[in-house]
């Protein structure tokens, strides 16, 4: 049982994750040495790179990509739930913000299960949401700052150093997140150490679905959806001691 | 004390070097006087011949004790008249620079003008040629003469520089930079590689961060910092060391915006950075920067709630944002090691 595996990630969402790793750690790479460019590691970096005009060809390359990802994302995405052909699973609802609590509560130990999550837990939908929204603000500010001439002739000058005020900020707001929140999440939380690679090979065994998505689990076999605190077998998210 | 000090000034007198130096200068000066003693050169120009004793004595050379055969080595009473072996002041200059190399090597080795000399250039001017001969002064001293020596051959850029905020107040004013300020001349200049532009934000800063200097004058010393934390200062740090050349685009530095040897007040009609002038400024780098662009620049100024408002709202969001964000994500990691812990405990 334990060695049956359920496939989580489709092929084209696998796809979207490697793109997105790529480019993100391409944008860090040539971004950072722009916003921190006073420290030795900057110069070294970008003289490695092939000086600043290089620096930023790949900067505005690996943004022009980002950016076209994210409208083929929003457009697919949009297209499929109106067609009902992808479920409004990552929406955000009424039970994520309970489920926060929850499991807030479990980890302060005054409530004795953890939630039970569907197909995304609301810490995959933070992050998600993070990402494309964050994503916006990229595409919206660093356009900007590539055509600061058009966007004068249509609009005030100031919203050029706004801009750049937010893409550095908003950049070194996601690159935080993603190496506390993300690493974390991925690969030193105890479930998941030292490397979840559920997001490359799509698959994860049926247990640790069992674990981590029991009531998607139960809507794929067809079973009625379980409550909190049913006996499910080793069920314990939070605890670590059933590694698939 | 007088007492004490006689002695001590009867040695001094007595020491050979001065002894020797006062003795000498009087008998050189014997022929050496006579204002209309020339030589005529091989160009068919004269060469005056005569040193006047006051100004040579009141020459930092003078001051230190130095005589004739120091500079003029081999020169006797009796020494041959009519024939030099030159054919120019020029050539002459050139030849004594090998004297002044003597004590001042290492400033005649990395001087700008050295280098084309040694290579033979005609025209480039030898030590004596700025300092002077007989009325070398101290650098303090020369420093007021300094535009008018490199105009001798710069012309158009000292006439420029005279009408300049900081060359028309030269005459008068300590603070104001003379050309060599800015550009390296000797060793204590700057040395550092690459275009001179892409250096303008440490060399203008040397005077423009001075807080006491700035402040006689009401002008900001956040000029440089506000500068370097906007776009071309990010690009000029990372493009130091970089030379001009073919191809190559140099960010912004201060002199091409602010004019190099006719930079104005801000408030002067001339100035290339006063408002109703930017727009033609940007457009020397931004073709076609529509009358908004420069609006895209703060003028120097750093983000408040007066000046830029717009920015400054974006910087508090992300003052607050970042910590908040960062601390919750922290706090809830923390909480789950701490309940995994907590259960593997017992």
């Amino acid at each position: 049982m334990s060695s049956e595996q359920i496939v989580r990630f489709s092929r084209r969402r696998r796809a979207e994750h490697l793109t997105v790793m790529v480019l993100f750690v391409l944008l860090c790479l040539t971004g950072f040495p722009q916003k921190f460019y006073t420290h030795r590691w900057a110069e070294v970096l970008v003289h490695a790179l092939g000086g600043i005009d290089w620096t930023r060809r790949i900067h505005h390359l690996a943004g022009y990509m980002l950016a076209a990802m994210t409208v083929v994302h929003f457009g697919a995405g949009l297209a499929g739930m109106l067609s009902r052909q992808i479920p409004f699973s990552m929406m955000p609802t009424r039970k994520d913000f309970e489920d926060v609590f929850g499991q807030l509560r479990h980890y302060l130990g005054t409530a004795p299960h953890a939630p039970l999550y569907d197909r995304y837990t609301y810490k995959e939908k933070f992050e998600y949401w993070g990402l494309v929204m964050g994503n916006v603000v990229m595409v919206v500010t660093g356009s900007i700052l590539l055509f600061p001439l058009q966007v004068t002739m249509l609009l005030p000058g100031v919203l050029v150093p706004a801009a750049k005020m937010a893409h550095s900020n908003e950049g070194l707001m996601a690159f935080l997140v993603i190496t506390i929140w993300h690493i974390f999440n991925v690969h030193l939380n105890p479930d998941a150490f030292p490397f979840d690679p559920a997001i490359f090979t799509g698959k994860i065994t049926r247990e640790r679905y069992l674990h981590e998505h029991p009531l998607e689990l139960a809507r794929l076999e067809g079973r009625p959806p379980p409550s909190q605190g049913d006996p499910l077998p080793g069920h314990d998210p939070a605890g670590g001691k059933e590694q698939a | 004390m007088s007492r004490a000090l006689l002695p001590l000034l009867v040695i001094l007198a007595a020491w050979p070097p001065l002894a020797r130096g006062a003795d000498e200068v009087a008998a050189c000066l014997e022929c050496h006087a006579d204002p209309s003693m020339t030589y005529d050169l091989g160009d068919g120009k004269a060469l005056p011949l005569a040193v006047d004793r006051a100004v040579f004595e009141k020459s930092v050379h003078g001051e230190q004790g130095l005589s004739c055969t120091d500079c003029h080595p081999g020169k006797t009473p009796d020494h041959a008249t009519g024939s030099l072996a030159v054919v120019s002041r020029h050539e002459l200059a050139r030849l004594s620079s090998q004297v002044c190399r003597n004590c001042h090597d290492g400033q005649v080795a990395e001087g700008i003008h050295h280098a084309p000399i040694a290579r033979g250039e005609q025209g480039v001017p030898a030590c004596s040629e700025c300092h002077g001969a007989h009325d070398v002064l101290r650098p303090k001293d020369f420093r007021t003469h300094i535009p008018a020596k490199c105009g001798a051959c710069h012309v158009q850029e000292a006439a420029t520089y005279r009408q300049s905020v900081h060359g028309s107040a030269v005459d008068s004013n300590d603070d104001v930079p003379v050309c060599t300020d800015c550009h390296r001349v000797h060793k204590n200049a700057d040395t550092s590689p690459g275009a001179l532009s892409l250096r303008t934000p440490i060399i203008c800063g040397r005077c423009h961060t001075d807080e006491k200097r700035m402040k006689k004058y009401g002008i900001s010393t956040k000029v440089v910092s506000t500068y370097l934390s906007d776009f071309h200062g990010m690009v000029t740090t990372l493009q130091r060391g970089t030379e001009k050349g073919e191809g190559v685009k140099l960010a912004a530095g201060c002199t091409d915006c602010h004019g190099v040897h006719d930079i104005q007040l801000t408030k002067d009609p001339r100035s290339r950075v006063m408002a109703a002038n930017l727009q033609k400024t940007c457009q020397r780098c931004h073709e076609g920067a529509p009358a908004r662009f420069p609006q895209a620049w703060l003028s120097h100024w750093e983000p408040s709630p007066k000046k830029a408002p717009a920015v400054w709202v974006v910087l508090q969001f992300y003052r607050l944002m970042i910590p908040f964000m960062v601390g919750g994500l922290v706090l809830q990691i923390s909480l789950h090691l701490f309940s995994v812990a907590r259960k593997r405990k017992p």
